[in-house]
C-alpha cells in the first residue's frame, strides 16, 4: 500500500495551508511533480484512510487467526474429552522423583519402573529410600538409583544433581513430589517449621528446575511434574504455611509452563497435579464429612491417575473430579455463598483431627 | 432425614446469600470510618504504598510507614503529613528479615500502639526468564513478597485477635492468579501470598463472632514504575492502569470490607474462563491477549541500593 502513495515533501516550512503554496510531491517512481493544495489534501486523506485500513486489516486478520486457532484447539479438546488421549511411552526415560521414600513418591516409582523407565530416587530418609529401591528392583530391573538428598538445601540439590548427571544421565521426567506439612493453626506454628515447610514444598522446586531444566531445553525433551495439592488451589484453615507453599509451587510451575510455551519449546511438557487428601499417613487424622464429593483418596488410585496424566501430557490434574466443578464455582460465586458451600461440605473441619505422620525414630 | 433437612436449610441460605449479594452489588456499600485506626503499610516508600499512605492520612488514620529505603519513606511521611495526616510514623524495616520485622514491630507497639489495619504491600520483581534469574534474587523475591507476610501476621495478628478488631490487607497480583512468562519468581511469591491470606481468612472465620476482616487485592500492571517497560496488547481488556485509580479502588475495597478485589474487571472473567476452558484453548487466548509478551520489554525500577552498589564497585 505504501508504494502506491506518493511521499510528501514540503517545499516551504511556513503554514501549510497557504492557498498559493506549491508543493513538491515525489511519486513512487522518483519523479517530482508539482501539485496543488487541493490535490495534496486529497492525497493526505487517502493516506490516512489507507493507514486506518491497514490497521483495521491487521486487527481483523489477528482476530480471524485467533478465532481459527480457538476453533481448532476447542475441537481438539472436545475430541480428546470423548476418546482417550494416546499414552506416550516412558520406557528408557530417566525419571527423578523427590520424596520417593514413602507415600505417593514410592507408588509413582513402582509405576514407572514397571513402564520401563530408569529411576532416580531422592529422599532425605536413606532407609525409606533404600526400601523403595529394593521394592523397585523386585520387578527385575537394575536401573534404579537412590540418593539421599535434602531438597530444601540448594547446595545439596545441585551437588546430588551433578552426581546424577554423571552416573545416570540427563533427567527427562522430573517429579517434584517431596512435601511436608505442619498442620497447626498459624499462630501456634513455630517460625522454623513454617520456613522449613516453604523450603521443602516450594523452594526445592526452584533448585531442581535450575538443575535439570537446562538439559531438557538443550535436548528439547522433558516433562516437568509438580505435585501440588488442592490446598494449592483453595486456602484451608489450619494449613496456612502448607497452602502458601503449595500455591507457590503451583504458580511457579504454571509460570515456567508459560515460558516454555512462549519460547516454543514444544518438547518440554508440564503437568500440575492437585489432589485432595490422600491416605498416605501424611494427613493422618484428617476427616472429610462429604466422602462422595470430597473423598479421602486411595494412594494407588491417585498414583495411577498421575501416571496417566503424565503419559497423556495433561497440563492440570485435579483429583477428585469434583474439584474442577468447585474451582469453577469459586471463580464466580460471591464469598458468602462460597463459604456456605464450604460449610455444607465440611471443608472447614478437615484439619480438626490432624495428627500427621509419626516420624520414624 | 437429617441430610434432607440440612440440604433444605443449605439451599435456603444459598438462595438468600445469592440474592443478598446481587442487591448489594447494585446499591453502593457504605464505607467504614478509619479515623483513629492504626494503619501499617509495608513498602510505603513509593508507588502504591505511598498513595495508600496519603489516602489513609487524609482519612484521619494513624499511619505507620515501613520501607527498606529510609529516604523514600521519609518523603512519604512528609507527603502524608501534608495531606492532613496528624500521626504519621516512618520506620526503616527490611520485611524479608524475620528478626527485623519482630524488632520494629515491638518498637511500633511501644511508640504507637496495636496495629489495626495491616497492609502487606512491599514487593519486588526480577523480571527475567527463570534460567536467567540468579538464585539469590529468586529467594529475595520470595522473601519480600510472600514470606514477609508470615512475619507481619505473626507480629500483629495476636493483638487483633485479642481485641477482635482488625483488617488484614494482602496486595497480591493478577500474577498471583495466572502464571506469566518472565515472572516465575513473582508469580510463585504472589500465588503464595494469595493462598496464605485466603487460608488465614478461613482460619479466622472459624472463630465464633470473628470481626477481623480480610481483603486480598489482585491488580494487573499499573504505572508505578515497578513494571516499567511492560506492554499490553489489548489495552481495552487489560490496560496498564493509572496508579491513582488503582489506589482509589483498593482504598474503597478496604473501606467496604470486600474480600477479593481484581483489577481490571476482565480478570474476574479470565478466572472463570481458566476453570472452564481446556489448557489448549486457554493458551490460544493467552497468545491473543499477548499475556506472554507483556514482560519482553520489561525494564523495571532501577533500585537505589543497586545503583549505590554500582558506584561502590567502581571506586
Amino acid at each position: 500500500m505504501k508504494q502506491i502513495l506518493p511521499k510528501l515533501q514540503r517545499k516551504s516550512v511556513r503554514d501549510e495551508f497557504q492557498p498559493k503554496a506549491e508543493y513538491l510531491v515525489t511519486t513512487a517512481y522518483g519523479c517530482e511533480q508539482q501539485t496543488s493544495l487541493l490535490s495534496l489534501r486529497w492525497r493526505r486523506q487517502l493516506q490516512g484512510v489507507s493507514q486506518n485500513m491497514s490497521s483495521y486489516l491487521k486487527t481483523t486478520m489477528g482476530l480471524l487467526v485467533f478465532l481459527g486457532k480457538l476453533l481448532f484447539s476447542g475441537s481438539m479438546s472436545l475430541m480428546f474429552s470423548v476418546i482417550p488421549k494416546p499414552r506416550k511411552s516412558v520406557a528408557g526415560e530417566i525419571v527423578l522423583i523427590t520424596g520417593s521414600g514413602g507415600g505417593l513418591g514410592r507408588l509413582l516409582a513402582l509405576h514407572f519402573v514397571r513402564l520401563g523407565s530408569v529411576l532416580v530416587l531422592w529422599d532425605v530418609n536413606t532407609e525409606a529410600n533404600e526400601e523403595t529401591r529394593r521394592m523397585a528392583q523386585e520387578t527385575g530391573t537394575t536401573r534404579v538409583h537412590a540418593y539421599t538428598c535434602d531438597c530444601s538445601r540448594k547446595e545439596e540439590v545441585y551437588r546430588v544433581a551433578e552426581q546424577v548427571k554423571k552416573e545416570v544421565g540427563d533427567v527427562s521426567i522430573l517429579i517434584n513430589n517431596a512435601g511436608i506439612v505442619t498442620g497447626r493453626s498459624f499462630l501456634d506454628c513455630p517460625d522454623e517449621l513454617i520456613e522449613k515447610s516453604f523450603d521443602v514444598n516450594c523452594k526445592a522446586h526452584l533448585w531442581t528446575y535450575k538443575a535439570f531444566l537446562p538439559a531438557m531445553i538443550a535436548n528439547n525433551h522433558g516433562h516437568l511434574v509438580c505435585i501440588s495439592s488442592s490446598a494449592g488451589l483453595i486456602g484451608v484453615n489450619g494449613l496456612a504455611d502448607y497452602c502458601a507453599s503449595k500455591f507457590a509451587a503451583n504458580g511457579f510451575a504454571e509460570s515456567i509452563f508459560m515460558e516454555t510455551f512462549a519460547q516454543k519449546q514444544k518438547g518440554i511438557k508440564t503437568t500440575i497435579v492437585c489432589p485432595f487428601l490422600i491416605k498416605t499417613g501424611m494427613f493422618e487424622g484428617c476427616t472429610s464429612s462429604s466422602p462422595t464429593v470430597l473423598p479421602i483418596l486411595e494412594p494407588e488410585y491417585v498414583a495411577q491417575k498421575i501416571v496417566d496424566a503424565i503419559q497423556q501430557e495433561q497440563l492440570y490434574l485435579y483429583v477428585p473430579k469434583s474439584l474442577y466443578f468447585m474451582m469453577f464455582l469459586k471463580s464466580f460465586l460471591p464469598v458468602k455463598t462460597g463459604l456456605l458451600i464450604g460449610d455444607y461440605l465440611g471443608v472447614f473441619n478437615i484439619m480438626n483431627g490432624f495428627i500427621g505422620q509419626k516420624k520414624k525414630t | 432425614m437429617n441430610i434432607i433437612l440440612d440440604t433444605i436449610i443449605f439451599l435456603g441460605k444459598f438462595l438468600y446469600y445469592a440474592l443478598e449479594s446481587l442487591i448489594v452489588s447494585l446499591i453502593p456499600k457504605s464505607k467504614k470510618d478509619v479515623a483513629g485506626e492504626i494503619v501499617l503499610i509495608t513498602g510505603a516508600g513509593s508507588g502504591l504504598g505511598r498513595l495508600l499512605a496519603m489516602h489513609f492520612a487524609s482519612l484521619g488514620a494513624t499511619v505507620i510507614l515501613w520501607d527498606i529505603n529510609q529516604e523514600a519513606n521519609m518523603e512519604t511521611c512528609r507527603l502524608a503529613k501534608k495531606k492532613g495526616g496528624v500521626k504519621v510514623f516512618a520506620y526503616k524495616c527490611d520485611c524479608s528479615s524475620r528478626q527485623e520485622v519482630y524488632k520494629v514491630a515491638d518498637q511500633v507497639r511501644e511508640d504507637v500502639g496495636d496495629v489495626t489495619i495491616l497492609i502487606n504491600n512491599a514487593g519486588i520483581v526480577v523480571g527475567k526468564l527463570f534460567l536467567d534469574t540468579p538464585d539469590h534474587m529468586m529467594e529475595r523475591s520470595l522473601s519480600v513478597n510472600a514470606i514477609s507476610h508470615f512475619w507481619t501476621y505473626k507480629a500483629f495478628l495476636p493483638a487483633m485477635v485479642k481485641a477482635n478488631h482488625g483488617h488484614l490487607v494482602c496486595i497480591s497480583s493478577a500474577a498471583g492468579l495466572f502464571g506469566i512468562r518472565g515472572l516465575s519468581d513473582y508469580c510463585a511469591s504472589k500465588f503464595a501470598a494469595f493462598g496464605f491470606a485466603e487460608s488465614l481468612f478461613y482460619e479466622l472465620g472459624k472463630i465464633k463472632g470473628n470481626k477481623i476482616k480480610t481483603t486480598i487485592i489482585c491488580p494487573f500492571f499499573f504505572n508505578t514504575g515497578m513494571f516499567e517497560g511492560c506492554t499490553t496488547k489489548h489495552p481495552f481488556l487489560l490496560p496498564i492502569m493509572e496508579q491513582e485509580h488503582v489506589a482509589q479502588k483498593i482504598l474503597n475495597a478496604i473501606l467496604e470490607e470486600k474480600v477479593y478485589l481484581m483489577l481490571p474487571r476482565f480478570i474476574y472473567f479470565a478466572m472463570i474462563l481458566k476453570q472452564i476452558l481446556s489448557p489448549k484453548v486457554m493458551n490460544v487466548l493467552d497468545e491473543y491477549l499477548g499475556a506472554n509478551e507483556t514482560m519482553t520489554s520489561f525494564k523495571g525500577r532501577v533500585k537505589a541500593d543497586e545503583t549505590q552498589s554500582e558506584t561502590e564497585r567502581k571506586h
